[in-house]
């Protein structure tokens, strides 16, 4: 297969990342507080506050990318910790045990903030993180949606702003600065339009990224969101795309079919996926995953919007909801069939997939495949028979006609 | 001492309602023509179903083999989720008005969307529980949150719950949570008598059988088993608590009968943590219901800082006079799972001696478990012998 001439902004994102790094070990020198915070929580507050984030989730994915995932875990399994915790929570916290660190240290905080619209994992990770490093633990709470969002929903998140605005005025010694709060937000929000931008040039019959470079791509909208950094990356890479598309530089060459994907990808298995996706001549475009950056705020009523996006993500949605925003991706992309990821790590992710892929099939028509594995873990990935899998489903897309 | 004939009646009888919960709720609900709405583990607010004039049914558990439930719900997660869904996908569930799964992990959070898809019930519901206790917000939200159910519970039942209505609800079951309290001591005092299959028994019962009639039952029992010397009737016996998720499978109960394992106390939500901490009787009766919520034990399933579940866990130990801790853990429960090694370990550093064993719902190996746990009580009876550090 032939391949792509390597994305130029590959280069700037490796910079950008390790600018990351350095800035946060800046940060640890001047005494500036460091937070952890997860992939969907409002750092936009804390960057207000004047503190750095660091996303641990990053760090698992870094960890399951290296292929270093097992062996992370095996220092937390060693120390009870059940193999049937998210991967990300299992390295985590093998990495603060460990004496080699194979993927880097695992950055110590000074605070940590979770937010659970993703998942109950993350609390629980970081409670045990916060007793691990004596350091004070704060969760911005989020019931599900069922249906439609609620009032009191809303004003409970509301309220734990306010409260967490207050929590940091005392951390900090300093008064929250609201304007700074509004600037933060505009970055941010700026920052997710291009980013969908992008994304949504996968609709492109034939198109220059899917799915698989968007995972690459997502790091900066998931660490320097709410930074001019995220801003300038996103134009950039929106500029390199463009062109790109100008050049006749496509994901896969004679693109055939697109797939829908759930959730988060293989991470040590990306290239072994991306190969066998373009064997087929077929495109996996887009999955919700790399769209859970999609905000878009209201500066002018700050601490409503933030509820309104961070709550009503479609991870913290009920069955019925989530299957129709599957079904709206799958429109908007038009997309030939679908692949759905049941992933041992992630729960919240995964329960109701089996009833989902039946129900989203009767509605569209769309052939659909469930695979098992584990986005970090390869004990948990059975190649022969997600290739199995996978082949039923050319299988029904071939016999379509396409 | 002599188990008197009224007080085996009495204990044959709740052991029988419990080989059999829906048989028995069936025939409560055509006898008395009452609606049935059932709950998941825990928490659920049961006194605002009985105040609407349903009859609460506890689902702790069901089938033992599992045919339907794979197609929906992955093997990985735990089989009490996976055994309760199998019931209801079986159609043995279909007799119920309404079912109210309290979101305490990411696996009930999805099965309510997953069981009303496959097979929808007149009321579906979630009870959507804070998961910080710590701060100001939480109740105020509880507390509309309480609200809401109440509005869909009168909607089911086509009953007002009245402020008056509430309030005897709440009495009721502040008198039902005595009782079993006062019986556990009696248990703890005198486990010849009342073993632990029994005391526990009679806590899972109590989330099966109408209030009233079990009040009745605990009053009857009580008078039966009359009074007893303290003195003496320990002897022999090791006293151990228990922490995790639920008593199952629950011939556990029996082979800590068997060795002579006295269960002083518990974190369980078939347990403690469903007769502990009684509601205000005075006063607006939802809020009444968000604090018992908010101020109730620490578990797995939300922290507080405040309320910190390593030293509930040692100080439980402590003040009961366990010689150890149990820790029953059901396979693929994600929030205690994260939870043991801390637990464990804050149990090792007071020098409390602890004992892990792996259950599941459904088909278990029994004898592996009976092994465990007798050897655990050997440690335990060897006393000077242990460093507290069991490591079975
Ligand atoms: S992978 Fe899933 S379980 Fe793990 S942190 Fe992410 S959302 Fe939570
Ligand atoms: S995982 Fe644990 S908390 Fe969740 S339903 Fe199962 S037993 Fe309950």
């Amino acid at each position: 297969m032939t391949e792509r001439p390597p994305f130029k902004s590959a280069g700037l994102l490796k910079k950008l990342m390790s600018r990351y790094y350095a800035k946060g070990k800046a940060a640890r020198e001047k005494g500036i507080p460091i937070a952890w915070v997860t992939a969907v929580f409002p750092v936009e507050v804390l960057y207000a506050a004047g503190i750095f984030p660091y996303y641990p989730e990053n760090f698992g994915t870094l960890a399951a990318a290296r292929k270093v995932a097992a062996k992370l875990s095996a220092n937390a399994e060693a120390r009870g910790y059940y193999f049937d915790l998210c991967g990300y929570a299992r390295c985590g916290l093998g990495d603060a045990y460990a004496a080699d660190h194979p993927a880097g240290v695992i950055g110590r905080p000074d605070l940590l903030f979770c937010c659970n619209t993703q998942c109950g994992s993350l609390p629980k990770w970081f409670e045990t993180a916060g007793r691990f490093y004596n350091a004070p633990f704060f969760l911005l709470d989020s019931p599900m949606i069922e249906t439609t969002p609620t009032t009191l929903g809303k004003e409970y998140f509301i309220d734990q702003l306010k409260e967490m605005i207050d929590f940091l005025e005392i951390r900090t010694g300093q008064p929250f600065d609201s304007d700074r709060l509004a600037e933060v937000m505009a970055l941010s929000g700026e920052a997710c339009r291009l980013w969908n931008e992008i994304l949504d040039m996968a609709a492109l019959r034939p198109a220059p990224l899917g799915f698989f470079d968007a995972c690459f791509h997502m790091a900066p909208i998931l660490t320097w969101r709410g930074t001019k950094e995220a801003v300038a990356y996103y134009k950039n890479l929106k500029e390199e795309l463009e062109l790109r598309l100008v050049r006749k530089i496509y994901a896969v060459p004679n693109e055939r079919y697109k797939i829908y994907w759930d959730h988060s990808p293989v991470w040590p298995r990306l290239r072994w996926f991306a190969d066998y996706f373009a064997a087929k001549g077929a495109l996996v475009a887009a999955s919700q995953y790399t769209h859970s950056w999609a905000w878009s705020f209201d500066t002018t009523r700050p601490l409503e919007s933030l509820a309104e996006n961070y709550t009503e993500a479609f991870v913290n949605r009920g069955f019925e909801k989530r299957v129709q925003m599957k079904i709206a991706f799958m429109k908007k992309y038009g997309m030939d069939g679908f692949v759905f990821f049941s992933n041992r790590s992630c729960k919240n992710n995964s329960f109701g997939l089996y009833d989902k892929r039946k129900a989203i099939s009767s509605k569209t028509g769309l052939p659909g495949v469930v695979i098992e594995g584990d986005m970090s873990d390869l004990r948990f990935f059975a190649e022969e028979q997600v290739k199995a899998r996978l082949d039923v489903l050319f299988e029904q897309l071939g016999q379509r006609g396409k | 001492m002599p188990v008197n004939g009224d007080v085996g009646r009495i204990l044959q009888l709740i052991e029988k309602t419990l080989e059999d919960p829906i048989g028995y709720i069936r025939r409560q609900k055509s006898e008395r023509r009452v609606k049935i709405v059932g709950w998941l583990l825990t928490d659920v607010p049961e006194e605002l179903i009985h105040a609407a004039g349903a009859l609460p049914f506890g689902i702790t558990g069901g089938s033992e083999s599992f045919s339907q439930a794979d197609a929906h719900l992955q093997s990985w997660a735990c089989s009490l989720a996976r055994s309760c869904l199998e019931l209801g996908l079986q159609g043995k569930l279909s007799f119920l008005d309404g079912l109210i799964i309290p979101h305490t992990c990411d696996t009930t959070r999805n099965l309510g969307g997953i069981w009303k898809h496959a097979r929808p019930l007149p009321l579906m519901e979630s009870y959507l529980i804070p998961r910080q206790v710590d701060r100001p917000s939480a109740k105020s939200y509880l507390t509309g949150e309480l609200g809401r159910l109440k509005a869909k519970l009168e909607q089911c039942t086509r009953t007002g719950i009245t402020v008056k209505r509430l309030h005897d609800s709440i009495a009721l079951y502040n008198r039902n949570r005595t009782l079993i309290r006062k019986l556990f001591r009696r248990h703890v005092d005198d486990p010849e008598t009342l073993n632990n299959r029994a005391v526990y028994n009679i806590i899972k019962s109590s989330m099966i059988m109408p209030k009233e009639d079990h009040n009745n039952l605990l009053r009857e029992l009580d008078a039966a088993l009359g009074i007893y010397k303290k003195a003496g009737t320990t002897k022999g016996y090791i006293k151990i608590a228990l922490s995790g998720k639920v008593w199952e499978p629950r011939e556990i109960m029996n082979m800590l009968d068997g060795i002579k394992a006295v269960v002083v106390a518990d974190d369980l939500a078939t347990g403690h943590r469903y007769i502990n901490g009684d509601v205000r009787e005075s006063g607006d009766p939802i809020e009444a219901l968000a604090h018992r919520q908010i101020t109730r034990m620490p578990f797995a399933c939300y922290g507080s800082a405040q309320f910190e579940r390593r030293r509930f866990l040692t100080d439980m130990v402590r003040e009961s006079g366990a010689a150890g801790l149990v820790f029953i853990h059901l396979k693929f429960c994600e929030p205690e799972n994260f939870d043991y090694p801390d637990m464990k370990s804050a149990c090792q550093s007071t020098g409390i001696p602890t004992i892990k064993i792996e259950t599941e719902m459904g088909n278990m190996s029994l004898g592996q478990i009976e092994t465990r746990l007798q050897a655990f009580l050997e440690v335990l009876r060897g006393g000077a012998d242990n460093d507290g550090t069991a490591s079975l």
